[in-house]
């Protein structure tokens, strides 16, 4: 992204002085072993029914041609992001240096208009019952693991990866390995027409899951069905 | 088969469709109280409509600091350390304070019959209550990732829908009044015909496009949300009372009234269904 393509004064992307952490997710090297999604909870101690990261998965293709694809995803930690925008109290903000979208626990009053905001759907409320913090209510999110790369240290999901499938670095470094892998390979990044400016590059994701299909309009009874299996562990 | 899908909830749930449809009645009934201040048919509303929309002004604040999940923490959205006016809800916070304290003023000189210093807040609190609308629907407009919500009609179609709502709540206050009635009937009448006018080329333009739109064309439009948008909402809430009104009927006391039911009836479903419809989708992403 050259420097023309910057719009707003938020963005921080090829910014002069500046670092600009980015992920990039090459689901090709992704076996789906969910360490990653282990690995963030261990971190965080995120509760039940709520992830930071998540690794869902498809089955395409028809038999005998099928693959499983997997898209982890996060936050993207948008370069322009609408959640910063949308919060009445800056409790979401965006760090200038290294581009983090951060919350401010203490600030947050709960209105969920980040949530709604959000295209990926990378917030979530905290429950009101946590056993070994205080911090419930309020909205939470993926942080870029600010407090391990703060001290040099990559993100738990990028530390645990198996496979190698997240790499972590600063884009406005040349020299970086995202940087490499961005300018080397073809690279996609979720719901481009949100202009939102997304900071996790996926290398080789399948559009099946990337794009809204007819899926998403299946025998409503069945969706609720499922729905309300996935959360009945909500009222534990 | 096989797939892993992970559920995400909506943002906002059921108690945020209340309230726009609290705040759009009250809205309205400020409206009606600042028109009988022009209007001599609207006289005998001008207490009980100013008086009816402070009553949903509390009861609407209450639901929104209810629906917080720090709800202790709604200060917070009045201290100008934190407010950042890129939101609409922070504009909007501003625009209910200074409704309630304007109507709160406006409410004391009526009681103390001072008709000049009444005239002045009741024009100040149209014109504040014009922005509980305004800011409710583009408070959904911002969110451009979502169908339907990201139509900048909406704060339109809000006005639309709190003059339709405001109407019906005031053709019921005014009994058997019949010059507001005959006067409320035309209100009634044109912002209802206005709310079918605007859904008409949103859903227009959500089934134009998109495979998101599409889509959400389709959560609108079948099951038991087609039935709460569609049934309620456009044939029963917008076309039956236009029909009503339009009817020889329609320009009697009972059918101004009934045509005011089925208009509250049907703004209550279209602002559920305008507000939980988009989301559904989002949820699978």
């Amino acid at each position: 992204m050259s420097e023309e393509l910057r719009v707003s004064a938020i963005e921080t992307r090829e910014k002069a002085g500046k670092r600009r952490f980015a992920m990039v997710v090459d689901t090709r090297r992704c076996i789906g072993c969910m360490a990653c999604q282990v690995a963030c909870k261990a971190e965080y101690d995120t509760p039940l029914g709520v992830n930071r990261t998540w690794v869902p998965y498809k089955v395409v293709g028809k038999y005998p041609n099928v693959k499983k694809q997997f898209l982890p995803r996060l936050c993207n930690h948008c370069d322009d992001p609408p959640c910063v925008r949308n919060c009445p109290v800056g409790a979401t903000f965006k760090n200038e240096d290294g581009g983090f979208v951060l919350q401010r626990y203490e600030r947050c009053i709960g209105c969920r208009s980040c949530m709604a905001a959000c295209p990926y759907n990378a917030r979530f409320m905290l429950p009101s019952h946590r056993t070994y913090t205080p911090i419930t209510n309020v909205v939470d999110k993926c942080t870029f693991c600010f407090h391990r790369v703060s001290q040099n240290l990559v993100p738990a999901c990028v530390q645990t990866c198996i496979g190698r499938a997240r790499v972590f670095g600063d884009l406005n470094d040349p020299t970086s390995e995202v940087s490499y892998l961005v300018a080397k390979n073809a690279t996609q990044v979720l719901r481009p027409e949100e202009g939102t400016k997304p900071h996790v590059f996926y290398i080789g994701a399948d559009r099946n899951q990337t794009e809204f299909g007819r899926d998403a309009y299946r025998q409503r009874d069945v969706m609720e069905l499922e729905r309300s299996a996935f959360k009945r562990h909500l009222n534990i | 088969m096989g797939d892993y899908i992970w559920f995400h909830d909506v943002s906002w749930h059921a108690t945020y469709a209340i309230y726009f449809f609290v705040i759009g009645i009250c809205a309205g009934l400020s409206f009606l109280s600042y028109g009988s201040w022009r209007t001599e048919a609207l006289r005998p509303l001008r207490e009980k409509a100013a008086y009816g929309s402070f009553a949903l002004l509390v009861a609407g604040g209450l639901l929104l600091i209810a629906d917080l999940s720090q709800p202790l923490r709604f200060l917070n959205i009045l201290n100008p350390v934190y407010l950042n006016f890129t939101s609409p809800l922070a504009w909007g916070a501003l625009n209910i304070v200074a409704f309630g304290i304007v109507s709160l003023l406006y409410l004391v000189a009526l009681r103390q019959g001072k008709e000049a210093r009444g005239k002045v807040l009741a024009t100040a609190a149209a014109l504040l209550a014009l922005g509980l609308p305004v800011y409710t629907g583009y408070d959904l407009t911002v969110h451009q990732s979502r169908p339907v919500w990201n139509t900048p009609v909406m704060p339109v179609l809000f006005v639309a829908l709190a003059v339709a709502s405001g109407s019906a709540a005031g053709a019921i206050l005014a009994g058997s009044n019949a010059a507001a009635q005959k006067l409320l009937r035309e209100y009634l009448l044109w912002s209802t015909a206005a709310v079918g006018v605007i859904l008409v080329s949103i859903l227009g333009t959500t089934n134009y496009g998109g495979a998101a739109q599409e889509l959400t064309f389709m959560i609108l439009t079948t099951g038991t949300m087609g039935l709460i948008f569609v049934g309620i909402g456009i044939v029963a809430g917008t076309a039956a009372p236009i029909a009503l009104l339009l009817a020889p009927v329609g320009r009697g006391q009972t059918g101004v009234v009934l045509a005011g039911v089925l208009v509250l009836v049907g703004g209550a479903a279209l602002r559920y269904a305008l507000l939980m419809g988009p989301q559904q989708l989002q949820t699978l992403f």
